[in-house]
């Protein structure tokens, strides 16, 4: 890339942030020049490099607190970078959140020229783009009426529609666009096509992938402070779902269990058993799978029920499966079932069993998320499919003529 | 620090860069004080007027109080009156600048903003207060038959005035961000300041002893020198040029200042 040709340049850029336990801290540690330590650090963003041309709209995604946002505050010159450096070329409109800077006491008309009087436009320079405006923000006589008398969709769109009538030479958009209604939505990204269209350059932070695919030449991953090269989007956001399934292990589902009955028939343990081969003990789509669980009946019990329900971690029920016991086999002392699945025929994701027992109208034991478990799609048979739709990978045959 | 701080264009620049929008915020600051009294920006005239008559009541009539060494002409309820202007604005600036960053989070953190311009706001709608100020005045010593071309002059001589608050309220501006403690301290060393400043005396009643330190308060010197122009004596121009000077440097200073610790604004708020 030629060098007047890049919009957004980062080179190294470090955020570390000084966490004072007590604000007078903070001044102690002004007075201690640097002879004593009254603050622990906290590094936000650690050696993040890239170049974005003109005219390219760049997506990144990462979950929350991995410094998506300090990064985009760094860049419109909100903070300074600790070392490192961020040049941006051209006036940056920035969209961090929603109507900062609106005082909810004026009209939106008088927000929408203090607004450009804080990019730098006069009255003048604002009053002929006043009616494009109003017209895409589309709030009809609320322009005149107070800012805190707004719907949130209304305040959205109002902010919207002056940080892209502006003329920015570089947008920055954090998170606002999943606010407005699907109307509005379409309508800020023909906004946005637009903007492409004349060189603007654009940077995306959502956690919609739909809306990267659909808007972002290139997009990045942000994970606990370092960005992953610039990739195509599509490339970055399968990239995205694996590093999320890796993270999501740490809070186990089985914290939160929930138990009740009369506990006269009641399991011990439930468990999955089944060949695990990849790195973080998750089960592949299409493996074989065991659900088994112990249990203990305190007195001969008979027509008792028994059912595993297998639940996304949306607390979608995907699977049941419900076996009754007859008279003739009664339940005493310990016992072991099992359900076997020959392929386990979920899609990537965490789930979880719960286990119910219940005898003649009664309740013996319902115990909700007793065990957990995850799956990867990452199978020779279905290696071209995304992992985040859906949850059955369904059986069956192709045809095609 | 480096010695380009001593560079005064930076300040300058931002100012001429973002004056629309400097315009704008002491209009919103100044029409926000009064939105939704009944008398809205009437107010305006109303409270020094209201003022200025106690002021007229007491110590013309009650205290029936003289200007040492003052014959006659204006009256001592005027001579407070006209020191009293110029100190507010300092007074006022000062007072309200510990807060200006600190009360706008938002602008710190979430949006592009120049955070320099925003001292300025409590001195700007102190100028505006100071100018009302000075139409009572004019007013007032016309009506008492007082009236000497001089007045024309008072609005040049609060020069340095401006420049000492708006240093100091840049100065005062950054350190309320990270001291929360300064918007109590600092109103009480304003009125201090205000009984160390000739505004209820003139600084001849000092006693000579003491004059070397008391001199030492650059308001000392603009308010004597407005207060001369309008009463029609002659001006102390080399106090007050000196005290133009100082003016200078403080607000140079307070802007290298502001701009040097803005960085940590947004970590502190």
């Amino acid at each position: 890339m030629r060098s007047d040709d890049i919009a957004i340049s980062a080179r190294n850029v470090t955020k570390t942030y000084r966490l004072f336990g007590h604000p007078n801290d903070r001044i102690k540690q002004f007075f201690a020049l640097g002879l004593r330590r009254y603050h622990r650090e906290f590094t936000a963003l650690q050696g993040v490099s890239f170049d974005i041309g003109r005219g390219e709209t760049i997506g990144i995604v990462g979950r929350n607190g991995s410094g998506k946002s300090t990064l985009l505050q760094l860049i419109s010159g909100i903070l300074k970078p600790t070392s490192g450096s961020v040049t941006a070329n051209g006036r940056v409109s920035a969209l961090l959140e929603l109507g900062a800077g609106f005082n909810p006491e004026f009209t939106g008309r008088e927000n929408v020229y203090f607004q450009g009087a804080i990019m730098g436009l006069s009255k003048a320079e604002m009053e002929p783009r006043f009616d494009a405006i109003a017209t895409f923000a589309d709030i009809g006589e609320f322009i005149d009426q107070p800012v805190r008398t707004y719907s949130s969709g209304m305040f959205v769109r109002l902010a919207f529609s002056v940080a892209v009538h502006v003329e920015p030479d570089i947008l920055l958009i954090d998170e606002v666009l999943a606010v407005g209604d699907a109307i509005f939505q379409q309508k800020c990204f023909d906004r946005i096509y637009q903007l492409q269209s004349r060189g603007v350059s654009i940077i995306v932070v959502s956690h919609n992938p739909y809306q990267i695919e659909r808007l972002c030449h290139r997009a990045a991953v942000m994970r606990k402070g370092s960005l992953s090269p610039l990739r195509p989007a599509r490339e970055t956001l399968s990239l995205y779902r694996e590093l999320v399934h890796q993270d999501m292990a740490p809070v186990p589902i089985t914290a939160m269990e929930h138990r009740d009955g009369t506990h006269d028939l009641h399991f011990e343990q439930v468990f999955i058993e089944g060949a695990s081969d990849t790195a973080d003990g998750s089960y592949r789509t299409n493996a074989s799978l065991r659900i088994v669980a112990d249990m203990r009946a305190e007195y001969p019990l008979d027509n008792v029920r028994i059912r595993f329900e297998l639940c996304s971690a949306t607390e979608l029920i995907a699977m049941i499966s419900t076996i009754g016991l007859t008279e003739e086999k009664c339940f005493h002392g310990r016992h072991r079932i099992a359900f076997n699945m020959p392929r386990c025929q979920l899609t990537t994701g965490r789930y979880h069993i719960n286990a119910v027992a219940v005898g003649k109208n009664i309740r013996l034991d319902t115990w909700q998320r007793a065990a957990e478990f995850s799956v990867l799609l990452k199978d020779e048979t279905a290696l071209n499919l995304s992992g985040d739709n859906g949850i059955y990978v369904c059986q069956g045959d192709w045809e095609i003529a | 620090m480096r010695l380009e701080v001593l560079n005064p264009y930076p300040a300058v620049a931002s100012l001429i860069h973002h004056r629309y929008l400097l315009g704008q915020l002491i209009k919103r600051d100044v029409l926000l004080r009064y939105r939704g009294a009944m008398f809205g920006v009437l107010w305006i005239f109303l409270s020094p007027l209201l003022m200025l008559a106690i002021f007229a009541f007491v110590f013309g009539h009650i205290f029936q109080a003289r200007w040492p060494e003052q014959r006659e002409g204006l009256p001592f309820w005027l001579m407070l009156y006209c020191g009293l202007i110029v100190f507010n604005i300092f007074g006022e600036t000062v007072s309200r600048a510990t807060t200006s960053v600190r009360s706008f989070p938002s602008y710190v953190k979430k949006i592009i903003f120049p955070l320099d311009i925003l001292p300025l706001v409590p001195l700007g709608s102190a100028l505006v207060h100071a100018f009302f100020n000075f139409l009572i005045l004019f007013a007032a010593a016309a009506w008492t038959g007082n009236l000497s071309p001089g007045i024309l002059l008072f609005p040049l001589l609060l020069l340095p005035v401006v420049l000492l608050g708006v240093g100091a309220a840049w100065f005062l501006a950054a350190w309320g961000v990270f001291i929360k403690d300064l918007t109590q301290v600092v109103p009480l060393l304003v009125q201090m300041l205000m009984f160390l400043s000739p505004v209820f005396y003139p600084a001849n009643a000092v006693p000579e002893a003491l004059r070397p330190i008391y001199n030492v308060n650059p308001l000392g010197s603009v308010i004597e020198a407005v207060r001369s122009t309008v009463v029609g004596t002659s001006v102390p121009w080399l106090a007050w040029a000196a005290s133009l000077a100082l003016g200078t440097l403080v607000a140079t200073l307070g802007h290298a200042f502001f701009q040097h610790s803005r960085d940590e604004f947004a970590d502190a708020l």
